[in-house]
């Protein structure tokens, strides 16, 4: 039996699992962000995954690709605003960042 | 005069127009531009105007008299403007378009009130001219002033219901807002108020006549009215509301027929009765007068104008006109003269313990308004409507004169309740002898001393409570439209029993007349010793003597408990009087000290002279005893429809001298004579023992009969309640649900979705996931749709299932129930069939999705004739139910879905000409 | 046992075991570590599925930069960039919603995988993914697309340079006027090197150097 696009599907469906639950369970900012870059990845792997099975362009892989960048840019910045949350607060516990609170 | 009847034809007779706009155009110069005119300017044109009008009158009179040789009525019309047309009113006889119209008219009725109420009004703007100088409200007063004018004139001249109820509300307001003048003193004011209401409660009478006689004339103007007043003559059924009294079930037969026997009245009665309602509040008899004697709180010359000329005889001449409507009802006109008698009898026993004077005036004016209402009652309008102007004159010279006293006694006394009293005057006939002898004029008139205008009026009224009587169809059995209308008539002792309480009603009113008249003017001056050259040390301040009102509230209080007093701040003038305090003296000889009480100047003491005069020598226009009534002539074709069902028994002609005789030897002579005796003779002690000895009935005679404190207990004290419980619902129930509950309830949304603001971004990202979930779960369950693809030609049918993930599906399509490849789910999506014309098959799919949920779909499918167009889909639902052969579709399971496109669902989009039943191949 | 499914499963493991580690560690070196792993094998995978343009990306961009730049925030903070582990009740709350979520998600998507209808890959030619063809891609259909991540890139440099700038104070603004120049400027002095990155201000600083120097 063969790889089908169904494992591909499981593996990306439980990375995105991970990461999300990740996001949702961890304070440490840090973590929070390296599970947003895990959750991307699993929608890269799935992109290209279904572009393998349908072959007429190369739609999948551009889109992955553009998500390559723009996650990097995402980090870059998400990366500055940590520090200054560092900066304001001492720490990165985000549970710390409730200024918005009623 | 023919020159006059050029410039005013009778059809539209534009000096009405003339009469009517002057005082209005007074009132409203002097209201606005008041102030700037000053003093002089707001008299000048206030009398001006007033008088303009009087010389109108008088021009209208004569050309009245002029027409009216050939004994008809003579009457001249004067249409102003189209106000309205009510589309259609009155019953099955009488329905037709009534238009109101804005008219006036005027015969020998109105024509002769109009002579009074400017005649009288004049007098009354000269001498206020002098009494209110020193008030600051001076120019409000006359603009006031000429407003009632206009507003009575209005009342009398309208040429219809509408437009004398237009003048009717007019002098109600005009009554409130010269009551309550010096408004600063709540009492002034609750006083206009209780004037105002209780006439609106009368109006509210006049009201409901107004669309009776809308209803059973059809017309509302004294001409319609007069023509279409046989109408009237129905029976109305007033009880039992409907057709039985609810509780009549419960009581045994016999009680309950006699519960629920109806009981007819006639329609004229319904409106006579609404009719007099109105009248008795604004004419002040017995059950609405309350507002009468509260209205002296105003000042002297309103309480002459209106209360004793002029707006309380509107009641009567309201009788008066609709004279022919009101003899059709024996019963109402019974009441009517009931109630006047009663009014005169119960007012003339509260004049005779009251002290002061204005009071006295007030309880006498009641009285002979009953009296009024008393001659019109039986019949006799015309000896009614004599006595409203013969009293228009000895009253207004009485209240005048008062008036004068009063304002000779603020000189010393500024406030208003002592300067009032009785017991602080006497003697005055020294000191004020114009006064004192036209007052005294007036007395005899009042008294009734044989010659004076009241004599004559008051006995014609007397000899008609005794002799007249009002007959009417109504109590003719067959009567003029051969039924029996209404079961009344009048009865044989009545008259006696109406003359008894006339009579006494004169000797009282003697005995008090006199009274007051002895109090005020002979014996010793009470109110304070009199020093010559005496000046008031306090009088530096502005206007020592003629103080107002308001001014005097500062000073205050012998005898006045009204707390409203203690709170003034805001007078004219009177910064300088509240900074010196008057010491609170009591007046009389020991107490004060005092100047000579002086005479008025002239502009007060020529009114009095005129009407002084008038008292004595109106009596000869309608002095029917000595054959000399010219004013009876006049007025007797007005009151010639009526005359028809007053029965006037002979013996109105052989006890006409005797009446008289004993009107004067019965009435007038003991009644002077016991005061006299009580008061000179004695000095006023059999007055104080009696009213020791008899204490109860003292008090509550001078209590006014407590009706005052009757109405405060049951209505108000109703309306009161209500109030209350109003307060309680707004309180708690519109505030505490509506206002309070909604806020709280939102409040407490509020904190409870507060919690969800963590501020915390993982706790949004959280709310997110659940969202996501919730949506999915959408996605999880399974759908059953189906797309069908149906070919015409060989009716076959292709069926393809909608594809999802994780779907499995079966099918039943072969017609036989169960399904097609036993129960197991497969992968099949498509399936194809073929069906034979006419032939009709039941589809179902069973879908099952990741979770082991199904859903399922159902329908029929046929295969149509082949010349059958696509059928109305709409038509097709229905017949389709009661067609289908026996097999019915299986109702849906419960917890499955029902796609949208399903045929039970009302909007079903694929209706045509797939699912359609025949019933008519 | 193709290599090919050998292959698969490798990576797979690679993925899942540096997925867990990145979300489970406390300390995130270990869990930029996890990524790297997690990224490694997520390279391989595309190598399997014939993407080896996106591939050489991932390592490239991902595993050469994302987590390179991870790796030099948390050098960067020190000590503080870890939390502990703490054993609060509100804490266990929160981790059981959000695990019993992520649960719930994954049992939804596995059960609508799991009783679908298996695709197999079809065969695809050489030039299936690789530089000419996502290039073509990109140049023609994606140009748009492609220039706006330029302009993205950019413009997240520059707010990263933005965000991160350290709080203007009176005392750094004396060594130049121009605020722009300021931004290359660090610390001033060498005494301010050992700690970069507090959040207290020159003057607090200069207080804990005097009284190091005084003791």
């Amino acid at each position: 039996m063969d790889t089908t696009v169904e494992s591909y599907m499981l593996l990306a469906t439980a990375i995105f699992v991970i990461g999300s639950i990740g996001f949702l369970v961890r304070r440490n900012v840090l973590v929070q962000l390296m599970s947003i870059e895990l959750m991307l990845n699993s929608v890269n792997l799935l992109l290209v995954g279904f572009n393998r099975l349908h072959t007429g362009n190369m739609a999948g892989q551009t889109f992955a690709f553009f998500i390559i960048a723009v996650a990097a840019a995402e980090v870059a910045v998400g990366l500055a605003i940590v520090l200054q949350f560092y900066r304001l607060r001492g720490g990165v516990n985000s549970d710390e960042a409730t200024t918005l609170r009623h | 005069m023919e020159l006059l009847t050029e410039l005013f034809p009778p059809a539209n007779f534009t000096l009405l127009g003339f009469i009517l706009l002057l005082p209005l155009l007074g009132a409203f110069v002097n209201g606005i531009f008041g102030k700037r005119l000053g003093r002089e300017g707001v008299t000048l044109l206030g009398l001006s105007v007033i008088f303009a009008a009087f010389v109108g009158a008088i021009i209208t009179y004569a050309m009245l008299i002029e027409h009216g040789h050939d004994g008809a009525a003579p009457k001249f019309h004067f249409m102003a403007w189209n106000w309205l047309e009510l589309q259609g009113a009155g019953n099955g006889m009488t329905f037709r378009a009534v238009p109101l119209d804005v008219a006036f008219s005027v015969d020998a009725l109105s024509g002769t009130m109009v002579l009074v109420i400017t005649g009288i009004g004049f007098l009354i703007h000269l001498y206020s001219s002098s009494y209110m100088a020193e008030d600051p409200g001076f120019y409000r007063f006359f603009a006031y002033l000429n407003l009632f004018i206009f507003s009575m004139l209005v009342l009398v001249l309208g040429d219809s219901l509408p437009v004398l109820f237009v003048g009717w509300e007019g002098v109600g307001l005009c009554s409130y807002l010269l009551i309550g003048f010096w408004f600063n003193d709540d009492a002034n004011a609750s006083a206009g108020k209780k004037a105002f209401i209780t006439n609106r409660i009368g109006d509210f009478g006049l009201l409901v006549a107004m669309g009776l006689l809308l209803y059973y004339v059809g017309a509302l103007d004294w001409d319609g009215i007069n023509a279409g007043k046989n109408s009237l003559l129905q029976p109305v059924k007033i009880w039992p509301v409907g057709d039985e009294v609810p509780i009549a079930r419960f009581l045994p037969g016999g009680l309950a027929d006699v519960i629920n026997a109806p009981r007819f009245v006639n329609a004229a009665t319904l409106v006579c009765l609404a009719l007099f309602l109105g009248a008795m509040g604004k004419s002040a008899q017995f059950g609405l007068h309350v507002w009468l004697p509260d209205a002296m709180a105003g000042p002297t010359p309103v309480s002459a104008l209106i209360h004793a000329a002029t707006m309380v005889t509107a009641g009567v001449y309201l009788v008066c006109r609709l004279s022919g409507v009101f003899v059709l009802s024996p019963m109402a006109m019974a009441i009517v003269a009931g109630i006047g008698a009663f009014t005169a009898l119960f007012a003339a026993t509260i004049a005779l313990v009251q002290n002061d004077i204005k009071k006295v005036l007030a309880y006498s004016t009641l009285s002979q308004l009953g009296y009024m209402f008393l001659g019109a009652g039986v019949g006799a309008f015309e000896a009614g409507f004599f006595h409203v102007l013969t009293h228009a004159c000895f009253k207004a010279c009485l209240f005048l004169g008062a008036g004068s006293v009063i304002h000779a006694m603020h000189a010393r006394i500024h406030d208003t309740e002592t300067s009032q009293d009785m017991r602080n005057m006497g003697g005055l006939y020294k000191f004020m002898p114009a006064t004192a002898l036209t007052f005294l004029a007036a007395w005899a008139a009042i008294a009734g001393v044989p010659g004076t205008s009241g004599f004559f009026s008051k006995d014609e009224i007397l000899l008609m409570a005794l002799t007249s009587r009002v007959t009417g169809p109504a109590t003719i059995s067959g009567g003029q439209y051969g039924m029996v209308v209404e079961n009344f008539v009048w009865p044989e002792w009545y008259s006696y029993v109406l003359y008894g309480m006339g009579f006494l009603t004169a000797v009282l009113t003697a005995f008090y007349m006199s009274r007051l008249v002895i109090g005020i003017f002979f014996g010793e001056f009470r109110g304070w010793k009199i020093v010559e050259g005496w000046i008031d040390p306090h009088a530096a301040h502005a206007g020592a003597g003629h103080d107002t009102h308001a001014a005097l509230a500062a000073h205050d209080a012998h005898g006045s408990a009204d707390p409203s007093h203690a709170g003034h701040a805001d007078h004219g003038h009177d910064d300088a009087h509240e900074a010196h305090a008057h010491p609170h003296e009591a007046p009389g000889v020991d107490n004060m000290d005092g100047p000579r009480p002086h005479e008025s100047p002239w502009q007060m003491t020529l009114p009095l002279w005129i009407l002084g005069a008038l008292s004595v020598v109106a009596g000869l226009l309608n002095a029917h005893l000595i054959h000399i009534a010219p004013l009876g002539h006049l007025l007797e074709p007005i009151f010639a429809g009526a005359s028809k069902r007053v029965e006037v028994s002979e013996l109105a002609h052989s006890f006409e001298w005797m009446g008289a005789a004993l009107a004067v030897f019965g009435a007038c002579a003991p009644g002077v004579a016991v005061a006299y005796w009580m008061y000179v003779k004695q000095g006023g002690a059999p007055a104080r023992e009696l009213a020791v000895k008899f204490r109860g009935v003292y008090s509550f005679l001078q209590d006014k009969w407590r009706i005052d404190e009757f109405y405060a207990e049951t209505v108000i004290g109703a309306l009161d309640a209500l109030a209350d419980m109003c307060v309680w619902f707004d309180k708690y129930i519109v505030d505490g649900i509506l206002a309070r509950l909604s806020a709280f309830l939102v409040q407490l949304t509020g904190s409870l979705l507060r919690q969800f603001q963590t501020g915390r971004v993982q706790a949004y990202a959280a709310m997110t996931v659940l969202g996501t979930l919730i949506f999915g779960l959408y996605f999880a369950m399974p759908h059953a749709e189906v797309h069908e693809v149906f070919d015409d030609s060989s009716g076959s049918y292709k069926l393809s299932a909608a594809p999802g993930l994780g779907y499995k599906y079966r099918w039943d399509i072969d017609g036989e129930s169960g399904w097609d490849r036993g129960d197991k789910f497969g992968n099949q999506t498509e399936v194809a069939f073929q069906l034979k014309p006419e032939e009709q098959r039941t589809v179902r799919l069973e879908v099952e999705g990741p979770f082991l949920v199904t859903s399922s779909y159902e329908r029929v499918l046929s295969r149509p004739r082949g010349e059958m167009a696509a059928v109305e889909p709409a038509a097709a639902e229905p017949q389709r139910l009661k067609v289908r052969p026996a097999r019915k579709a299986p109702p849906i399971m419960p917890g499955t879905q029902v796609p949208a496109g399903h045929p039970t669902l009302p909007n079903s989009p694929s209706a045509a000409p797939h699912g359609a039943a025949k019933g008519t191949h | 046992m193709t290599p090919g499914l050998v292959l698969f499963a490798v990576c797979s493991l690679l993925c899942l075991g540096g997925a867990v580690v990145t979300v489970a560690s406390v300390n995130p070196i270990r869990g930029a570590l996890g990524l790297l792993t997690t990224i490694v094998g997520i390279a391989g995978l595309f190598l399997r599925l014939n993407a080896e343009f996106l591939a050489t990306m991932q390592i490239l961009v991902y595993a050469g930069a994302v987590v390179i730049l991870f790796v030099f925030v948390v050098m960067l903070l020190g000590p503080t960039a870890s939390l502990p582990r703490d054993a609060g009740r509100r804490s266990l709350y929160a981790r059981a919603i959000s695990g019993g979520l992520g649960a719930g998600v994954a049992v939804l998507l596995f059960a609508l995988l799991s009783s679908s209808k298996s695709h197999d890959f079809p065969i695809v030619g050489k030039d299936h993914g690789t530089v000419e063809a996502v290039g073509r891609q990109i140049f023609q259909e994606a140009l748009v697309p492609f220039e706006l991540a330029t302009v993205l890139l950019i413009v997240a440099a520059l707010g990263a340079i933005a965000v991160a700038r350290a709080n203007p104070s009176k005392t750094v603004k004396k060594p130049s006027e121009n605020p722009t120049l300021r931004l290359f400027h660090g610390p001033l002095l060498a005494r301010d090197a050992g700690h970069p990155l507090d959040g207290r201000t020159l003057e607090e600083r200069h207080e804990g150097n005097s009284e190091q120097r005084a003791s």
